[in-house]
């Protein structure tokens, strides 16, 4: 027992285990298997497979010529302008909606945590939007603003266009947009209260007694304590905008080149043209872009998913 | 205070408003008349059912019913028995790899879906899993079990294990402490990780459009999308809109009934107790 | 234990189902063919079904199964599951553009020479064409479909045979001048430009190769003419089909190059305009040259994983047989590929310009029969349309690189 005391600083020693330490980690093993089993097929497994797709010429419609082509498809793609395109719109419409959906889910945090009444309501109504289809909300947003399908909007505000014409870019993308923000701001909203509810009440009463405005208690006290918590948010939500798909396809009908995001090109590719290589080199393509948000959020802004992890 | 209240008041008739506002929308829709329904009206000018009594003269939307509250049934039971025995072991139990295992879930939350449909679309066309309802309940489960485990684990963090010990003091089988007194504080967990599979699985569009495409398994989502209008130059506006609402009632029912816990599930897995 | 058997269940139970999604059966002796085809209004295609499934004498029964209306639907929903070997799909209506595609990929069968002598016979050359793939004919032509020129008779005596003629007369007019013309970014402007470069004499491609040439040029040269002319509509960046009729039949212009679906739209909507409608040939490139019309339809294509594919191809030529055209032409207005309907009294009366239907379908301009199509049409409609905006310097060198890629499935455009 006095040879560890001394020993441990200098040499880290096995473990021994006992008996009910290694049942228990073989419990533990047995119990999460299926579930990473389950995991490790449905995702890790395919997307091996799309890289190995995306290194060959694989076009259903000409199904006997499978052949090798390395890199060519990862060229074809990175040098269309199509591709650069529909990034451009993709990141777009991430950070315009992100912006807008942290705003005002800031605000609806704060209304959803201090409402003197109401509370209930607030949080049902605020969930609706969460809980309806994407599908519905997004034939909901394109009806009201289209004038060839009777909309009201372009009546009420005057327009002699219809904003959902596929020559309309701009209006396009106002119509996706507002159809994003409206569906995800709740979503937002709860995870920002989860942090909001986290700081010291008594912290504001001090600032009060202080002098401090509400506005001054805001933003010196609750957004640095918050900076956790809204970090996280915004991770999952600019990695979700940037997956974005639903809406998109909806609102544009599933072809206008105007409002195109990335994942509905590796859907045309993939599924209308049954071009497996190209659409499989997209595909890697955007897991490593969605990989690189993710890695630029966690290195490069420091969100902390220690919380996540269980730690 | 009544300055205070007429704030409030005003802060939370506003969030209501735009909130229930496109449903409102969707609705009005719903029951215009179907020769009306380019009026550009927001509220109908001629009240009609007939868009209703349409999408069910066709077996298109009464299959696609079927089939996602089949597909999201049974997808929502396999996931929440895996991350419930995942959970347990995250929760209760010390062993290497747990680290491991959160951390390829979080990756896996963050997948984009479509760069695992066209791989997915090749193996299920050659195991002939392509328009089936396996071919969907495989991908729902493994996309939503990322966010049943972190759900669940939050949740079986909270419970009092020594209860469980201190049962057995009192002399009930194993079979009974759990039961009796483990099993009814898990079940809240539980029952809310299922509410938040179910609709994950139900507002699916990607999976659905890509790996169905008859009425044999085809989800509501991708059915509403693919409507045909009732002849070539009528657009199916009315029918959509009718088809969405009987499927958001559910979820608006839901939503009433179970915003505690939907609320509690949500902020329980975003933070540590 | 506990956990392993909820899984056995579980299992069990999801291969019931995907048992349960099994592909058509068929009662004892009798085969069920399962057609899949948009709903057509006027119910010829379902009076065909029951008429050939009677005929069979109880071999085989047609059930008819309906696809969207909108085209492009249509092929996504059978391609997809044809290239996942769906055993449920024996006949399918294909659009004429989807012939080689489908036969390349091997989603169809190629038809047997005893089953395939009987499509020939008095079929039109047009339709006949778009069935076939490498020399092989993979489809039975069930219906077709053209463009013809329709002018105002009390605006013009008598219309130019050129698009050069066309637009300086249509330009000279005092009011309603103008040519209306499919210029949207969609298949109908690929329609027009392969109409053009054919009335020169070109091809897009041939044996599977593109074929670049003068031809290209005239045609562009053509396009971006008409577009910049006073013959153009504001909109026609925009405009299709409807948009061009509704257009005509208001009279706001003097010619219109449409399928014959505005004739019968103009006798309801506006009674007064009908009255002048006359029609010609599609206009040529050259003086002297006749135009090659357009080419639409549907043919009967029999599915490569069918289970009774000797009742599928006797099934699909029944559906296209005379009486069943017969009844397609006089009640649903569409166009037949059997030669001598077009002498169908009725048909007549409805369509008076039915030989001029029939003359245009025969030498008519079939769409480059490539499998690749989709992408080689989306190639051609982002680079013809907006007409205004065509480049016609350079304009070959531009289209022949991005047809090569898509024939290469380098098709990312």
């Amino acid at each position: 027992m006095s040879d560890v005391a001394v020993e441990a600083p200098a040499r880290p020693r096995r473990k021994v285990l006992t008996g009910r330490a290694k049942a228990e980690r073989k419990l533990g093993w047995t119990l999460c298997a299926p579930a990473a089993i389950v995991m490790l097929l449905v995702t890790a497994y395919p997307i091996a497979y799309a890289i190995y797709l995306s290194l060959l010429r694989a076009d259903l419609r000409f199904p006997d010529d499978r052949t090798w082509v390395g890199l060519t498809n990862y060229i074809t793609v990175l040098s269309s302008k199509l591709w650069w395109l529909d990034v451009g719109h993709t990141a777009l419409i991430t950070v315009v909606s992100v912006a807008l959906e942290l705003v005002l889910g800031m605000l609806l945090a704060l209304v959803m945590h201090r409402a003197i009444f109401g509370r209930g309501l607030i949080r049902t109504s605020a969930l609706i939007p969460y809980g309806i289809v994407t599908v519905v909300a997004a034939f909901a947003w394109r009806f009201a603003w289209s004038s060839a399908e009777g909309g009201f909007v372009p009546k009420l505000l005057g327009f002699d266009f219809d904003p959902t014409a596929t020559t309309e870019g701009f209006w396009n993308y106002v119509v996706v947009i507002l159809t994003e923000v409206w569906k995800t701001t709740p979503f937002m909203a709860l995870l920002l209260l989860a942090g909001l509810t986290l700081v010291p009440e008594e912290l504001h009463e001090a600032a009060k007694v202080d002098g401090a405005s509400a506005w001054q208690r805001f933003w010196r006290i609750t957004v640095p304590l918050m900076k956790p918590a809204i970090l996280v948010a915004l991770l999952f939500r600019t990695l979700d905008a940037f997956r974005i798909f639903d809406s998109v396809f909806i609102i544009s009908n599933g072809n206008n080149p105007n409002v195109e995001s990335v994942s509905v090109l590796g859907y045309n590719e993939l599924l209308n043209r049954l071009n497996l290589g190209v659409g499989s080199a997209i595909s890697v393509l955007i897991f490593l872009c969605v990989a690189f948000i993710a890695f630029l959020f966690v290195k490069g802004f420091g969100t902390s998913l220690s919380q996540q992890r269980g730690d | 205070m009544n300055r205070r209240y007429f704030g409030w008041g005003t802060a939370n008739l506003v969030v209501i408003i735009a909130a229930m506002f496109p449903v409102f929308w969707i609705l009005m829709l719903s029951l215009k008349d179907p020769t009306t329904l380019n009026d550009g009206r927001l509220v109908p000018s001629k009240w009609s059912w007939e868009n209703y009594k349409g999408i069910f003269d066709e077996s298109v939307f009464t299959d696609a019913l079927r089939n996602s509250i089949g597909i999201a049934l049974i997808a929502t039971l396999i996931a929440v028995v895996l991350a419930s025995m995942a959970a347990y072991a995250i929760a209760r139990l010390d062993f290497p790899g747990k680290t491991l295992i959160l951390t390829a879930a979080l990756a896996i939350a963050m997948f984009p879906p479509i760069s695992v449909v066209g791989p997915l679309y090749n193996m299920w066309r050659n195991l002939g899993l392509f328009d089936t309802w396996p071919g969907l309940i495989i991908p729902y489960m493994t996309f939503t079990l990322p966010l049943a485990i972190y759900t669940l684990s939050a949740f079986f963090r909270e419970i009092p294990w020594e209860l469980e010990q201190a049962a057995a003091v009192d002399g009930a089988t194993p079979y009974q402490a759990f039961t009796k007194v483990i099993a009814p504080l898990a079940a809240p967990g539980v029952f809310t990780t299922a509410i938040l599979v179910f609709i994950f699985a139900w507002n699916d569009f990607v999976f659905a459009v890509s790996l169905t495409s008859t009425p044999a398994a085809q989800t509501v989502p991708a059915a509403i999308s693919q409507f045909p209008g009732a002849s070539q130059f009528q657009q199916p506006t009315g029918s959509i809109a009718a088809a969405s609402m009987i499927v958001t009632v559910p979820i608006v029912i839901m939503v009433l009934l179970f915003q505690r816990r939907i609320v509690a599930g949500l902020t329980a897995g975003a933070v540590k107790g | 234990m506990r956990r392993g058997s909820g899984i056995a269940a579980l299992l069990s139970l999801a291969a019931l189902i995907a048992a349960g999604c099994g592909g058509g059966g068929s009662e004892s002796g009798r085969a069920t063919l399962n057609l899949w085809v948009f709903n057509e209004p006027s119910g010829s295609f379902t009076d065909a079904a029951k008429r050939c499934s009677a005929a069979s004498g109880g071999r085989y029964k047609i059930v008819y199964n309906k696809l969207s209306n909108n085209a492009d639907q249509q092929r996504q929903s059978l391609v997809r599951r044809l290239a996942a070997k769906d055993d449920s799909i024996d006949i399918m209506g294909m659009d004429v553009i989807w012939t080689a595609e489908f036969a390349e990929a091997k989603w169809i069968k190629a038809w047997p020479e005893r089953f395939a002598r009987q499509l020939r016979a008095g079929t039109l050359k047009g339709p006949l064409a778009t069935a076939t793939y490498q020399g092989r004919i993979y489809a039975a032509p069930a219906n077709t479909n053209t463009q013809l020129l329709w002018y105002r008779k009390d605006l013009v005596k008598n219309p130019a045979s050129t698009w050069d003629g066309l637009i300086a007369q249509a330009s000279r007019l005092p009011k309603a001048g103008r040519i209306e013309i499919q210029g949207a970014q969609y298949e109908g402007v690929v329609v027009w430009f392969n109409s053009l470069v054919q009335s020169a004499g070109g091809t897009i491609v041939a044996n599977n190769k593109v074929t670049p040439g003068p031809a290209w040029s005239k045609a562009a040269q053509v396009m971006h003419q008409l577009a910049t002319s006073k013959a153009a509509d504001p909109s026609l960046s925009v405009i299709k089909e409807d948009q061009a009729r509704l257009a005509f039949e208001q009279g706001n212009a003097a010619f219109e190059l449409n399928y014959p679906f505005i004739y019968p739209s103009a006798k309801e909507g506006n009674p007064k305009i009908f009255k002048e409608i006359g029609w010609k040939p599609y206009p040529g490139v050259e003086e002297g040259k006749p135009g090659k019309a357009p080419i639409g339809g549907i043919n009967w294509g029999v599915g490569a994983y069918t289970k009774h594919p000797n009742e599928a191809f006797e099934a699909a030529a029944c559906l296209r047989n005379e009486p069943n055209q017969r009844e397609a032409a006089a009640a649903g207005g569409l166009p037949p590929t059997l030669a001598k309907i077009y002498d169908d009294p009725k048909f007549k009366k409805d369509y008076p310009f039915a030989d001029l239907i029939r003359e245009s379908v025969d030498k008519g301009a079939v769409r480059p029969p490539t499998p690749a199509y989709a992408d080689v049409s989306l190639a051609i409609a982002k680079t013809v349309s907006p007409p205004s905006s065509i480049k016609v310097n350079g304009f070959v060198g531009d289209l022949s690189g991005k047809l090569n890629d898509a024939l290469d499935s380098k098709g990312l455009i």
